[in-house]
């Protein structure tokens, strides 16, 4: 009931409640805001099934193989992945300043962010096809059984998200150097940024480490 | 109007309608156009679905012998079914029905057609995202129709496109591709679908319109939505994985023997695809249980029984329905105390379904029953529901399915469940909303012959299936009786086919009867309220409604099921209130503070 007041007869009437923290009040999503974020959260939860789903097809083909990775198999690389890692955690800091700035109407330092998450995104899939020629030209091909079809579907997977979002946020950067990103839209790829850096966080850990 | 109610009319404004004919009834954002794309689309691959089970049939009853009337017109020169072609004919009877007939109709008709006018909103959440559903889902039909014309003809593994009969290795041809494919992108149709189900009946309630005051359809829609969401992107990375392995060579589902090094394993598709499978299900019936406990409820003019422990035993059917999946690989070689887990959990759903098979039960208990086509539809499903469930009990037992698995008592059991009783709901709904979608009456005579012949049809086509499997006939065979054991069951498997004739030529009653109703110059129009319902469609706006479903969002004052009432009679006259009417004098004076 927070968002409505009392008139004098009892009855109900819109308008906001005393807030106690005005700053806090605003960034609050409400009306179609909030629906668009709902619906988003919706969206992400079915989008981790699916990888939950091939992280489940992963372990039910490593447990069932007699080595992994075969022996003869050329070794993945840790160091570039681990560069990638990085990449991916800053572009993940450079998006959450972007939705701060957004959110107290700032478009310009929030574009510039953005442009800057959207960079380190392409850094990442640069580094990522480097990695990928070295090892087919080491014999790690597609067809050569389930260690690189693990490999290399996931990763193309994650990389196929990586460039949607890359291309969202150059698209919003733009739109926001021109005064015209609304927050929510921000807001929410920002959201699908983190989801794709947390999958690339345990893509990393289970294929590459462990 | 009170506070909550000008909230809910700020944000979701009055838009004029499109004038021009695409953006009306083509490329239409208006959720009732949608529904009933949905329902051509769906109920036109019921047709194609129906008519390849003939072809089954006839197969069943007389093998080798060349199918009369289109029998050389389909399959060239003898007009006998090959065993290739018969491959292809269950796969896609199959993979037809469940995921291009039943689903859109039971889930795009009525999800997109019912959800926003029953919880009194103008439009789904996300009406674009709902219009990419629609189309999504006609290329993934497109895909399916051009696998017929593929070389080697369309998919031939089943509808559960096991592995790996599935992959290369069993079959070649480009039209299990075009099958893998389409079930990919249907499944991203109705994942799309089911986000704006789910955000929609969240957020879009009309004022007043609390959890407790949800139609049971609109609980049935909404669980299924949540099934979806979750589940159906499981079915897509299986069916992703298949077509990499297919089409680049990847391995995780061939076997060792056909891979080059190492190798997947078929059995991890069995797993993908059932996680998502068993949940299928109950998406397929989910929506069934909400519109019969609504319909019987008005039919019987009482409030449904126990209202609240049929949603609570949804919602634990909903859960439990995500547990139990692996019954269906109890001879894949599963550890014996896994597969104990699974059968109890699997028992244990028959709890919560019996609660709602008895507050069905005593909602009609001494009502006053008005024999109405759907009710008689609503009845018989809680008939087919009843043996389909009861049969589930044997096979959901490990020790009986090890006999019984891969026999016709399968089949019967799950065409109860899925085919029979999801169909029936199907029609339920269709006779009872059609006048809120077409503003015409089905004609009740022409409705009580499609109810019998179906209803008895049904029942006779799977009774005689199950009786098949009791007695050892396995499922899917070209020719069952070239084994000696099941050659006794000539006669029977005849007499099944007879009944699935009469039942495929019953349809052609309620063929008759839409085109007639929605394109006869002689009918009248229905009143706005034919059934004397109390849910919003019905009593809060128009019948059809218009584009903007409500001119003002109404504000809901009592729960779905006010039949009956004495005190509501004295005030009314009638026997029934509608969700958001006022009563004369007598309204809640809560409600009465905030009118101008």
């Amino acid at each position: 009931m927070s968002s409505r007041g009392i008139a004098q007869d009892g009855a109900l009437v819109p308008g906001p409640a005393p807030v106690q923290d005005l700053a806090r009040y605003r960034r609050q999503p409400r009306g179609a805001e909030r629906t668009a974020h709902v619906g988003m959260a919706v969206f992400l939860g079915s989008w981790v099934m699916l990888f939950v789903a091939l992280f489940f097809a992963y372990a039910f083909v490593r447990a069932s193989a007699d080595a992994w990775p075969p022996a003869g198999t050329p070794p993945l690389p840790r160091l570039l992945p681990g560069l990638n890692t990085l990449a991916l955690a800053a572009s993940a800091v450079a998006m959450v300043r972007a939705v701060r700035a957004q959110d107290v109407g700032r478009s310009r330092s929030a574009s510039n962010a953005l442009a800057v998450a959207a960079a380190l995104g392409a850094i990442f899939l640069a580094l990522q096809a480097v990695v990928w020629v070295g090892l087919w030209r080491q014999g790690l091909v597609l067809s050569g059984g389930p260690y690189p079809s693990v490999f290399y579907a996931f990763t193309a997977l994650h990389a196929l998200h990586v460039l949607v979002g890359l291309a969202a946020l150059a698209w919003l950067a733009a739109r926001a150097r021109a005064g015209a990103a609304p927050r929510t839209t921000v807001r929410l790829w920002g959201w699908y940024w983190h989801a794709v850096g947390a999958l690339w966080a345990a893509l990393y850990v289970t294929v590459y480490l462990a | 109007m009170t506070p909550a109610q000008a909230l809910m009319e700020a944000a979701q404004p009055i838009h004029p309608p499109p004038t021009s004919f695409w953006r009306r009834y083509v490329f239409s954002i208006d959720h009732k156009v949608i529904a009933k794309q949905f329902l051509w689309a769906g109920l036109l691959f019921l047709l194609v679905g129906g008519a390849l089970a003939m072809l089954i049939r006839w197969q069943w009853a007389f093998p080798y012998r060349p199918v009369p009337i289109v029998g050389r017109l389909l399959f060239g020169g003898s007009g006998v079914i090959g065993p290739a072609t018969y491959q292809q004919i269950f796969t896609t009877h199959g993979l037809g029905m469940i995921f291009f007939a039943v689903t859109p109709v039971l889930i795009g008709t009525f999800g997109n057609f019912l959800i926003p006018l029953m919880i009194g909103a103008r439009d789904m959440a996300f009406p674009r995202l709902n219009m990419a559903s629609f189309w999504t889902f006609l290329l993934s039909q497109l895909l399916v129709l051009a696998s017929f014309f593929a070389d080697l003809g369309s998919g031939g593994a089943g509808w559960t496109t096991y592995a790996p009969l599935s992959t290369n290795v069993g079959m070649p041809g480009r039209g299990q591709t075009l099958i893998v494919a389409a079930i990919f992108v249907t499944g991203v149709s109705s994942t799309m679908g089911a986000i704006n189900y789910v955000t929609t009946v969240i957020r879009l309630r009309a004022p007043g319109m609390t959890w407790m005051r949800l139609p049971l359809t609109i609980w049935g829609l909404w669980l299924t939505a949540i099934l979806n969401v979750l589940f159906v992107p499981v079915l897509g990375s299986a069916a992703l994985l298949l077509l990499l392995d297919r089409e680049l060579g990847t391995q995780f589902f061939q076997a060792s023997a056909s891979a080059v090094r190492g190798g997947g394993d078929p059995i991890l598709y069995q797993h993908l695809f059932w996680i998502f499978g068993h949940p299928e299900v109950y998406i397929m019936i989910l929506p069934a249980w909400g519109i019969v406990g609504d319909v019987l409820a008005f039919f019987a003019r009482k409030p449904h029984h126990w209202y609240r422990g049929t949603v609570g035993a949804m919602v634990v059917v909903t859960v439990l329905s995500a547990m139990v999946y692996g019954h269906h690989m109890f001879i894949t070689g599963m550890s014996p105390l896994l597969g104990e887990g699974f059968m109890f959990f699997t028992l244990l759903i028959s709890g919560p379904s019996m609660i709602v098979v008895l507050n069905w039960v005593l909602t009609v208990w001494k009502g006053s029953l008005h024999f109405d086509t759907p009710l008689l539809f609503a009845l018989a499903l809680v008939f087919v529901f009843g043996v389909g469930g009861l049969t589930g009990l044997f096979l959901g037992d490990v020790s009986m399915d090890l006999y019984l698995h891969d026999t016709m008592f399968v089949v019967g059991h799950f065409h109860f469940t899925m085919a029979a009783a999801s169909f029936i709901g199907v029609m339920t709904g269709i006779y009872f909303w059609f006048p809120a979608m077409f503003g015409r009456k089905l004609d009740e005579r022409l409705g009580k012959a499609h109810f019998w012949f179906t209803f008895l049809g049904l029942t006779l086509v799977f009774g005689g299936q199950l009786l098949a499997g009791w007695a050892g006939q396995q499922r899917r065979l070209f020719d069952p009786f070239q084994y000696t054991f099941i050659q006794g069951l000539r006669g029977l498997n005849r007499w099944t086919s007879y009944s699935a004739f009469a039942l495929f030529a019953g349809q052609f009653f309620f063929v008759a009867n839409f085109f007639k109703t929605l394109f006869g110059r002689r009918v009248a129009p229905a009143s706005a309220n034919p059934w004397q319902a109390t849910t919003l469609e019905w009593t809060a706006t128009t019948s059809p409604p218009p584009f903007h479903n409500f001119d003002h969002i109404p504000e809901v004052v009592r729960g779905p099921h006010e039949l009956s009432n004495p005190e509501v009679r004295r005030l009314t006259g009638r026997d029934f209130a509608g969700q958001a009417e006022a009563l004369p004098g007598g309204g809640a004076p809560a409600l009465a503070a905030g009118r101008p």
